[in-house]
């Protein structure tokens, strides 16, 4: 309960970050990045993702324009900005950099402490 | 069987069943409630139509029919429902840190700390405070609102002397601090959206679900009540524009409250607070949480997140240490944590004075122009019975009402409405009612103007007339000065209602068609030959010197000499055509030397007037030469007529204390008094310093004397009596054998002296 705040700040960082990566790669479409995301085991929901997009659209770190469908009214296609790249970039560093700070504290943990204490709390992870 | 409805949907055409557009519409409802808060909303909103009208496209050209309720609730689940939203955050969280953090040791040390099941007990709280979270931790152990803890605390404090704070040091430093997550739902927020002052009172609205004018009336009380009493007191008693409404009791304890409220609630920034202010919790506050941060924060906030979450994975790492850890480490990143909180708390305190000190400023300038205002008002009103009087023509009455109305009513009117629609929390665009009130009070102005130089061209020049009363010497070589009780019968004392016996007022009496008025003055000179004079001055103002004068001659006053008496009428009338232009009767008593008069109290009820000699005007008349020098005069004294001026009979034989020195001491209710000095003659000196006695000891001394004379003159009685009971002789002078003071009052400084 009380990790909730903690864990919705990381998570904020890190779902812009993902979905940044998702659209550097090139244009997107928003059911598509929660597709790849769904693949990769990071579920959203596409309430959550919209408002996203919007917010990162009004920064000026993503631009979008409209694509013809043969379905139907034109789609929005995202892309990021030169902002949003340097935007990215930033995030990328900021996350290898802790990504090594938590690994490493982590494990220092796990040598002090010992993993008998944690290993109840194991399937938890994968469910 | 169900109704099939055709919808237009972001350009499509859905063919839908009624009850699932019910269920589609109350969603995107709902949704559009959620990101209310949100700055793209619309955007967002018009996105996720685009997106349900695409997934409905599609299940149509699969071969449905139609949208059905289960076709709506498949892409709402994948949409997202509103809890849903929250669910899936967390689900996120999880994910994420198995996704990401690669190797497993890590995620299982951040699992363990997610769900290790806690014991409630009081910690400080990480995420919720002011100062060091000693409220909120609080707060949340007995799953209270913090809120309610911080009012209390701060009442503790302010109550107690600072106890408050030392507790709070105290267990800033033993308690241990955690992150708690929000247990009370309703939270006392300031609302920053609706705010006079600091949003105190909107929260507290929104908290109980109340009209925000409510407690913003309740708040404001004291100031009205302050304000209401302070312009009565202004309009009406004395002038005293003081804070009382804030300094006094009740008043008081709002003014504290407010400001204790204003400093311990925190503002209600983020739409999940904002929706904890009024209580909304439903599933509202889960995606509110996804809507939280602001689009200007963005930035911000990437570049906090990575020193963030270093901090937490340094608190994640020493988490086995953490009751250990001294408060001084912990002290440094809450420090620069919650400067906002404690930077906060004194921001408000200073706002708060500069406030206060503006609001007295405000409020004495406010209390002065509505003290100036009603006063005005309240004078206007009772200038109503008298315009009659005073103003003359069809224009000026309407520019009376003109002033009355537009120049003073209508600025209170315009405040009141202000005050009123502020408290109410209406805000108009137009600005009618400004145009309005100005057009009106600048209508007033001109009235004003136009009453004013109106009134004054009236009232431009003075003259007057003068005439001579023949009268017989008085017999008795002495005249009395009197007023005649009543000589006119007089009625309507009340007239409209007032009580017109005012001591300050120019006129003693007032009704449809007479103005009474006491506008006269007793002058009394030195007579060239040995008769009594008596001369009558008629004065008025008027638009031009033939008016005035056509005026004064109208004045009927006539004093009548009976006997020794002269009896002057109690005042004179004025009659509403001839029209209030400040007339005024001048009498001037020509006293011949060596004779007496004497004035009653009674000419004291005149109204005194200046003569306004230095201020003529270019109007000359022979009088005032003649009679610039006249006397002063107390009434109910008899004066006698000596070659220097009036002397008063019963004091000091002038003719012999002027040629010595004198010298006197009295002693009077313990005070010694001394006063030496010498008089001379046709001396400034002696004019000064006979001046000066005058002024400073004369009333002591004749108060004493007289006591003296009093007692004197029944120790001489008694001796009479003996002498004549023991002698049976009265050859003997009684006023030899004590000393010799003259029974009728009159002494000389020569015996005044040896006295002492």
């Amino acid at each position: 309960m009380n990790i909730e705040n903690t864990q919705s700040q990381m998570r904020k960082g890190i779902l812009e970050f993902c979905i940044l990566s998702i659209i550097r790669r090139g244009e997107a479409y928003p059911s598509d990045i929660v597709e790849e995301m769904k693949a990769a085991n990071l579920n959203i929901l596409e309430g959550t993702l919209y408002p996203l997009l919007t917010r990162l659209k009004n920064a000026d770190m993503l631009t979008y324009r409209w694509v013809e469908s043969n379905s139907g009214p034109p789609r929005k296609y995202f892309s990021l900005t030169e902002k949003g790249l340097a935007f990215y970039r930033e995030l990328e560093a900021t996350w290898n950099e802790l990504a090594n700070a938590v690994n490493t504290l982590a494990s220092k943990k796990e040598q002090l402490s010992g993993s008998g204490g944690t290993t109840d709390n194991q399937p938890t992870i994968n469910q | 069987m169900k109704k099939i409805i055709n919808i237009n949907f972001q350009g499509r055409v859905i063919p839908i069943e009624e009850p699932a557009y019910d269920i589609l519409k109350q969603y995107v409802e709902s949704l559009r409630n959620y990101f209310a808060n949100e700055e793209g909303r619309d955007e967002i909103i018009n996105d996720i139509e685009s997106r349900i009208a695409e997934l409905f496209d599609g299940r149509l050209k699969k071969g449905s029919a139609c949208i059905t309720d289960a076709d709506v609730n498949a892409v709402i689940d994948s949409i997202g429902r509103p809890a849903d939203l929250e669910q899936a955050e967390n689900d996120l969280a999880a994910a994420n840190a198995s996704a990401n953090s690669g190797n497993n040791n890590s995620s299982n040390q951040q699992q363990s700390y997610t769900t290790a099941e806690e014991p409630r007990r009081w910690y400080r709280s990480e995420n919720d405070k002011v100062l060091g979270g000693v409220c909120g931790g609080l707060a949340n152990y007995l799953k209270i609102d913090p809120a309610v803890v911080r009012i209390l605390f701060a009442i503790i404090t302010l109550g107690g002397f600072g106890t408050g704070i030392l507790l709070y040091i105290i267990f800033w430093i033993v308690l241990p601090s955690r992150a708690l997550a929000s247990n009370s739902r309703k939270r006392l927020y300031r609302n920053p959206d609706d705010k006079v002052i600091g949003g105190v009172a909107s929260g507290v609205a929104a908290y109980f679900h109340i009209d925000t004018w409510i407690p913003r009336l309740i708040f404001a009380l004291p100031l009205i009540f302050g304000g209401i009493t302070s312009i009565f007191n202004n309009a009406w008693f004395d002038f005293n524009p003081g804070p009382v409404f804030i300094t006094g009791g009740f008043g008081g304890t709002l003014f504290i409250t407010y400001i204790v409220l204003w400093i311990v609630l925190p503002e209600a920034v983020t739409a999940t607070e904002k929706l904890e202010m009024r209580g909304e919790k439903v599933d509202l506050e889960s995606i509110s949480k996804t809507v939280k941060e602001d689009l200007e924060h963005l930035k911000a906030r990437a570049e906090k997140f990575g020193g963030e979450v270093k901090e937490k994975a340094q608190e994640f790492g020493s988490a086995a240490k953490e009751k250990t850890q001294s408060f001084a480490s912990e002290a440094a990143p809450i420090a620069r944590r919650t400067g906002t909180g404690f930077g906060h708390a004194v921001g408000v305190l200073f706002k708060a004075f500069f406030l206060f000190i503006a609001g007295i400023i405000a409020f004495a300038l406010l209390m002065a122009l509505m003290g100036i205002l009603f006063g005005g008002i309240a004078g206007g009103v009772s200038i109503i019975p008298f315009k009659g009087y005073l103003l003359d023509g069809f224009w000026q009455n309407v520019f009376l009402w003109g002033t009355l109305i537009l120049f003073l009513a209508v600025p209170v009117i315009a405040l009141l409405v202000w005050l009123v629609r502020r408290i109410m929390g209406i805000r108009s665009k137009n600005h009618y009612l400004g145009y309005v009130f100005g057009t009106l009070w600048t209508l007033g102005w001109v009235s004003v103007i136009c009453l004013v130089g109106g009134v004054s061209r009236n009232f431009k020049t003075r003259s007057g007339v003068e005439s001579t009363i023949t009268i017989n010497q008085p017999i008795k070589e002495k005249m009395i000065v009197d007023v005649a009780s009543s000589n006119v019968r007089y009625y309507g004392s009340d007239w409209y209602g007032i009580d017109w016996d005012h001591k300050n007022m120019p006129f003693y009496g007032i009704n449809e068609d007479t103005l009474m008025l006491n506008t006269v003055r007793v002058n009394i000179t030195k007579s060239k030959d040995n008769d009594y004079h008596i001369y009558q001055m008629q004065f008025s103002r008027g638009n031009n010197p033939e008016e005035a004068k056509a005026l004064a001659q109208k004045i009927n006053f006539t004093p009548i000499l009976k006997d020794s008496v002269l009896t002057l009428p109690k005042g004179f009338a004025i009659t509403r055509n001839e029209k209030f232009r400040n007339q005024q009767v001048l009498i001037v008593v020509e006293v011949p030397v060596g004779k007496k008069i004497a004035i009653t109290k009674a000419v004291e009820d005149y109204e005194w007037f200046s003569i306004n000699v230095n201020n003529r005007r270019g109007w000359n008349m022979q009088w005032d030469e003649n009679w610039d020098n006249s006397y002063r005069w107390d009434a109910g004294v008899e004066y006698i007529m000596t070659p220097d001026g009036l002397e008063r009979l019963d004091k000091l034989d002038l003719n012999e204390l002027k040629n010595g020195k004198f010298k006197l001491k009295i002693k009077e209710d313990g005070v010694d008094i001394e006063a030496e000095g010498e008089f001379k003659n046709k001396d400034e000196q002696y004019q000064y310093r006979y001046k000066q006695l005058e002024d400073s000891i004369k009333d002591k001394v004749k108060e004493k004397l007289r006591e003296e004379m009093r007692v004197k003159d029944s120790l001489e009685r008694e001796k009479k009596i003996k002498q004549v009971t023991q002698k049976n002789s009265g050859n003997e002078d009684p006023e030899s054998i004590d000393e010799p003071v003259s029974a009728s009052g009159l002494f000389s400084p020569v015996t005044f002296l040896s006295k002492f």
